[in-house]
This record gives C-alpha cells, sequence and structure tokens, in this order.
C-alpha cells in the first residue's frame, strides 16, 4: 500500500497558541481515516493545512508524493465537504454539482452528464436539479454536497464534521450512506469528528487528537479495547478504570495490587500491558460489558466486590452502578434477559476475564 | 422560511391593528400625492392660482421639449451618480468587511460622521475648494498643471462630484452588510472546487451581494434623482436637474400647477426605471429576495 497523504511534523500557531505540536501522519491510498478529538484539539486546522486553506508554521504535507508547500487550495488533489455545507445559495442543484467541472473548463455537455451520474451516485431525485438548495431538507443538502465534492475526482476527501448539525437519525443514515460511498469509489477519505462513535462505526483507522498532537493513532478496536489512556479510553462510552499499583515490570507481563482487586496470581501479560507502565501507579481498564456477575461460587480471574447502587434499563440490556469496599465506582452492562437480576442494595460479586483487560499508565 | 397564515382582509383584528398605519399612509402620503395630481389640473395666472379644471398644464409639458431634456439629464446624472458610488463603495465595502476587521468601528464611525455632516456645508466646502482661488487651483498650480481645473466648477463633473460625496455612504454600508453576511466557508468552498481568487469573487462574493448593490442602487438613484443643492451650488445651475426645475417653478415663478405636473413626471419615471432594473436583475430567479 502507498501512501496518499504524508503529514510530517506539521506546526501551526495562532498568536500564541500552538493549535498543532508536531503532527506526524500518514494515509494510506483508499483508506478512511477519522480524525478525533474534543473541540480545539486541532483536528480542523489538521485539515485546513491538508485543504491548503492554511499554510502550516513548519513541517511537511505530501499528497500522492508531491509535497503541497505554496500549493494554493483551487490545485489540489482534495476536495473538502463543510460542516455547514457551504452550498451556493444563488445556485441550482446541477450548478452546485457541477461547479467544480465549469472551472475546469469542461464542455456542457460533459457536465451534465457528470452531474446525472453523481446524482444518481448519490440517491438524489433528477427533479432536484433545477431547486435551489434551500429548497431542499438537510439530509438532501448533505447528499449535494457530497457530491459536489466527489465530482472533480479528488484524490483525498476531506470531511469538516459534515454531520454533526443532523438530527441522530438522520446522521445514521448518512454514516451508513458514507460508509457505502467509501466503498464503492475508493477515493481516500479524511474524517473530522468529534463523535467517537461515528469514528468507531466509519473508519478503517482512528486518529485521536488532543491539545495539538495525536494521543494514539490505530483501528477502532485498538482505540476500544487498548487505548493510549484513560483520555482515551473515556472519550467513547463508558469504562472502568481500577487504580493498580504495580509492583513489578517484567519481560512477560507485570505483577500488580489493588485495594479492590483479588486475583489468584496478581500478573497480567505483557500484550495487555501499555508500552509507557513502569513501576507504581496504573490504572486497569474494564468495559462494563466485559464484566460479568458472577453467581455463588463460580469465580474469574478477577473479582471484585460490589454493592449495587444505580440500575437503568438500556433496552436490550441493563446498566448497573456498584461501588466497592473502598469506594471505587463501577458500571456494569448485562443483557436484560440475564437470569441474575440484582436490586439496589444487593451484595455482587463482579468477575473478569484476563484476556479482556487492559493496563495503561495512570495520567495525573 | 415562517409560515405564513393566510388571512382574510375583512378579519377586524387585522383591520384595527392595520389602521395607524393606514391612517398615516393615507394623511401624509397618498392625500399630499392626491392634491398634487389635482393641482396638475389648474393654471397660474399673475402668481396666482386659479381653478380652471382642464389639461393645459400637461399640454404645455408634452409639447416642450426642455422639460424632458431636463428629466433626461437628471435620470442620466443619478444613473452615473449610482456606478460610480458602487465602483468606489466596493472595495472600501469589502476591505471593511473582511481586512481591516481590527480598525472596522472607527472607520465606520468616521463614514457616519462624514455622512451626518450638514449637506450644505459639505456641497460649500467643496465649492470653496474647487473655486477658482481656492485651495485645488491652487495645489495643482503650484505643481505646475495649468489652469485647467478652473473649469470645473460649475460644470456636471463637479455637480456630479458632489452627489457621489454626499450619497457614497448609503453604498457602502448597504454593501458591507451584504459582503459581511456572507458566510465565509463559501469563499472557501469555491477556491477548494477550483477558483482563483478572481473567479471566486466573480461567481460566488458579487452574486451574493446582489441584493445589497441593488438596495444601494435604489436608495442612491432615487435621492440622486432629487438631488437640488449640487447641481445649483457645484453646477452653478448652469444645466439644471428636475429638483432644481421644481423648486424654481414653485418658488421662482410661483406656478404650481406646472411644479405639481413637473414633480409627478419625475415620480412616475423613476419607479418606472427602479421597477425596469428589478425586473432586469430578477432577484427573485436567484432565490435572494424574500
Amino acid at each position: 500500500m502507498t501512501a496518499i497523504l504524508d503529514i510530517s511534523d506539521v506546526r501551526k500557531t495562532y498568536g500564541s497558541y500552538a493549535a498543532l505540536k508536531g503532527v506526524s501522519l500518514s494515509v494510506n491510498q483508499g483508506e478512511f481515516i477519522a480524525l478525533v478529538g474534543p473541540s480545539g484539539c486541532g483536528k480542523t486546522t489538521l485539515l485546513k493545512q491538508i485543504a491548503g486553506f492554511e499554510d502550516p508554521d513548519s513541517g511537511h504535507i505530501a499528497i500522492a508524493g508531491a509535497d503541497m508547500a505554496g500549493v494554493p487550495a483551487a490545485k489540489r488533489p482534495t476536495s473538502m465537504v463543510f460542516q455547514k455545507l457551504a452550498l451556493f445559495p444563488h445556485m441550482t442543484i446541477a450548478e452546485n454539482i457541477g461547479f467544480p467541472l465549469k472551472l475546469r473548463q469542461k464542455s456542457p455537455t460533459e457536465i451534465k452528464k457528470r452531474v446525472g451520474e453523481m446524482i444518481e451516485l448519490m440517491q438524489l431525485k433528477t427533479e432536484y436539479l433545477t431547486r435551489y438548495p434551500r429548497q431542499l431538507s438537510g439530509g438532501e443538502q448533505q447528499r449535494v454536497a457530497l457530491a459536489r465534492s466527489m465530482v472533480s475526482e479528488p484524490k483525498l476527501l476531506l470531511l469538516d464534521e459534515p454531520l454533526s448539525a443532523l438530527d441522530v437519525k438522520l446522521k445514521k443514515v448518512l454514516q451508513a450512506e458514507l460508509k457505502r460511498l467509501h466503498r464503492s469509489v475508493g477515493v481516500t477519505f479524511v474524517h473530522v469528528t468529534h463523535d467517537l462513535e461515528e469514528a468507531m462505526m466509519l473508519a478503517d483507522r482512528i486518529c485521536v487528537m488532543r491539545d495539538g498532537a495525536i494521543l494514539q493513532l490505530g483501528t477502532p478496536g485498538d482505540i476500544y479495547y487498548r487505548p493510549a489512556g484513560s483520555f482515551v479510553a473515556g472519550f467513547i462510552g463508558e469504562t472502568n478504570l481500577v487504580p493498580i499499583t504495580v509492583t513489578k515490570r517484567g519481560e512477560v507481563g507485570i505483577d500488580y495490587r489493588s485495594a479492590d482487586v483479588s486475583d489468584a496470581d496478581g500478573r497480567i501479560a505483557a500484550r495487555l500491558v501499555a508500552g509507557n507502565v513502569g513501576e507504581g501507579a496504573a490504572q486497569l481498564m474494564l468495559r462494563p460489558e466485559l464484566l460479568r456477575v458472577l453467581p455463588p461460587g463460580e469465580t474469574a480471574d478477577g473479582v471484585i466486590e460490589a454493592e449495587v447502587v444505580e440500575m437503568f434499563g438500556k433496552g436490550g440490556t441493563v446498566q448497573y452502578r456498584a461501588r466497592s469496599a473502598s469506594g471505587l465506582a463501577l458500571v456494569v452492562e448485562i443483557p436484560g434477559t440475564s437470569s441474575l437480576p440484582m436490586r439496589i442494595g444487593d451484595k455482587v460479586r463482579l468477575g473478569f476475564a484476563k484476556k479482556d483487560i487492559y493496563v495503561f499508565r495512570a495520567e495525573a | 422560511m415562517a409560515e405564513e397564515v393566510p388571512r382574510r382582509w375583512r378579519d377586524p383584528e387585522l383591520l384595527v391593528k392595520a389602521l395607524p398605519t393606514v391612517i398615516l399612509q393615507t394623511t401624509c402620503f397618498l392625500a399630499p400625492l392626491v392634491m398634487t395630481f389635482l393641482l396638475t389640473f389648474q393654471r397660474s395666472r399673475n402668481f396666482q392660482l386659479q381653478w380652471t379644471w382642464d389639461l393645459w398644464t400637461w399640454t404645455d409639458i408634452f409639447s416642450k421639449p426642455h422639460y424632458w431634456t431636463i428629466l433626461l439629464h437628471t435620470v442620466f446624472m443619478a444613473v452615473a451618480c449610482v456606478a460610480i458610488c458602487l465602483v468606489i463603495a466596493f472595495p472600501v465595502a469589502y476591505g471593511l468587511a473582511t481586512r481591516f476587521k481590527a480598525w472596522e468601528n472607527e472607520i465606520k464611525v468616521l463614514i457616519t460622521f462624514a455622512f451626518i455632516t450638514d449637506a450644505t456645508l459639505k456641497i460649500y466646502g467643496w465649492a470653496l475648494f474647487l473655486d477658482k482661488n481656492g485651495m485645488a487651483n491652487y495645489l495643482l498650480g503650484s505643481l505646475g498643471l495649468s489652469p485647467e481645473i478652473v473649469a470645473f466648477l460649475f460644470t456636471d463633473w463637479a455637480t456630479l462630484l458632489g452627489m457621489v460625496y454626499s450619497l457614497l455612504a448609503f453604498a457602502i454600508f448597504t454593501l458591507y452588510l451584504s459582503i459581511s453576511n456572507i458566510d465565509r466557508s463559501l469563499i472557501l468552498a469555491a477556491y477548494d472546487a477550483g477558483a482563483g481568487k478572481l473567479r471566486a469573487h466573480w461567481e460566488v462574493t458579487l452574486p451574493l451581494c446582489k441584493p445589497g448593490i441593488w438596495a444601494g442602487s435604489v436608495l442612491i438613484f432615487l435621492l440622486s434623482v432629487g438631488a437640488f443643492l449640487e447641481p445649483k451650488v457645484l453646477g452653478g445651475g448652469k444645466s439644471p436637474m428636475s429638483a432644481e426645475l421644481i423648486r424654481q417653478t414653485f418658488e421662482t415663478r410661483v406656478n404650481w400647477p406646472l411644479g405639481a405636473a413637473l414633480t409627478l413626471m419625475l415620480m412616475v419615471v423613476s419607479v418606472f426605471i427602479v421597477l425596469l432594473f428589478s425586473r432586469l436583475i430578477g432577484l427573485k430567479r436567484a432565490g435572494l429576495a424574500s
């Protein structure tokens, strides 16, 4: 696989505010990559540097092997879908979609043909062609914006939170649409979002950013089950972080102790431990759905004793909040059909399998 | 867009609510207009108004090309004023809305001050400046230029200068509003689609400014059609414009019927031109007008 986008040590400062503190990232041809992070993490700034709306203070951006320094946005093989869509209100849908081709001096017949193809690809109705953007619904405008970005066959499609303004139901539909589109056209997608769940659904790889730097780059599975730290772990869904003390770091794993967990051998294999964990304080991550309520007499690799304090029905599952003897708050999610219904005040034993956990360094 | 609730015009609530506006419009606008119209059917003899109820005034107007020449001249001057104002105001408004964000308010206050300073004061100021013995000539003379500028005051050019100077602020502010309302991402989208700066300007910024250009043009056109101070003071009254002609007819010649007819003629022609242009520009089609 070849890198279609190569970003190396890109820095950008606005006044005294460092928006990007040396970001390096390589994206493969045809990949769907998501840049995720809270607002102000630099994800949109990075996208602007790739699109060419701004130039980085230092560092390099190369697209398909060509250095982009000094190349204006108009000349880059990229195309952006804007957060506010930025459809031209004074142009019809056909004019909007055909605009990039018109600028490339294509003949009217070719523009008409390509616009027709895009309309079909986006599953829009042909009678929309003569309408104006404000006459279309939010979801339809979204499709038009996508069509306009794809019509010029860019090497890189940049999406700047285009789904953030939509309601949940429509969002789901368009997420599926994006995925289908990515598969059918084979263009590389760089998708900026603050919604890690959306990134998990769509992307091949996720790049989690914070304070202008990349915290972790990995597959959705990596991000979910092997997060680089408590920030990434807490960024999606709920998670249990159990404080532990690493007593010994060895080649094959770590020895640890914890006030909350009773574990027969007190060992965790190296593959379940982040590289930055040394001796001292660390955190053991347990996803709520991987905790089990143990029936009497049964045991597991690790057991935490706790008392149920609250419960929430979530349809297919029931979520329990529990508190261990040391005061640690825990979240457990079990199927609604579970044969072990619990009530508030019940003492329970929560068990986990060693293969389901992950240990990373405790963050200050 | 808000849903419009269809209401019958005979709805008593609606009628009561509309009453103040209706009274105001009738007494202050419609009634004087009707009276002006009725005046045109009378005659003036020995500075006395006579109730003759005939078409003498109108025959006079339609038989003498003099009035029409002045009207044509007025319209031409107004159109020229609109064009010059737009050409000057666009870069100013664009700079104000996009480049000089830090000084935006200071600049706006300065423009407003220049704008609200008394018109008579400003126009006489210009007259003094452009006078044969004025500053402009002195400066040009000391630069070793020929005294051509002497001829500038008391020409149509001087009139135009005064009109543009008085009305420029309307163009600047309407265009400024239009430009600053354009979503920045639309311009970025144009660049992204492959447009250079000029092309993006032509394809996106300008069309989106259309409502502002139009509003400013109508304001300036109607106000310059009514300009009388500038042609009198700066133009020296040599080639009068309609407003000055109307003033003379009422005040100097004390011919009210003729004055009224000339007023109506000017109104009808101005409104007709505005309607014609709004049809030509086609704001509705572009989906920009509400």
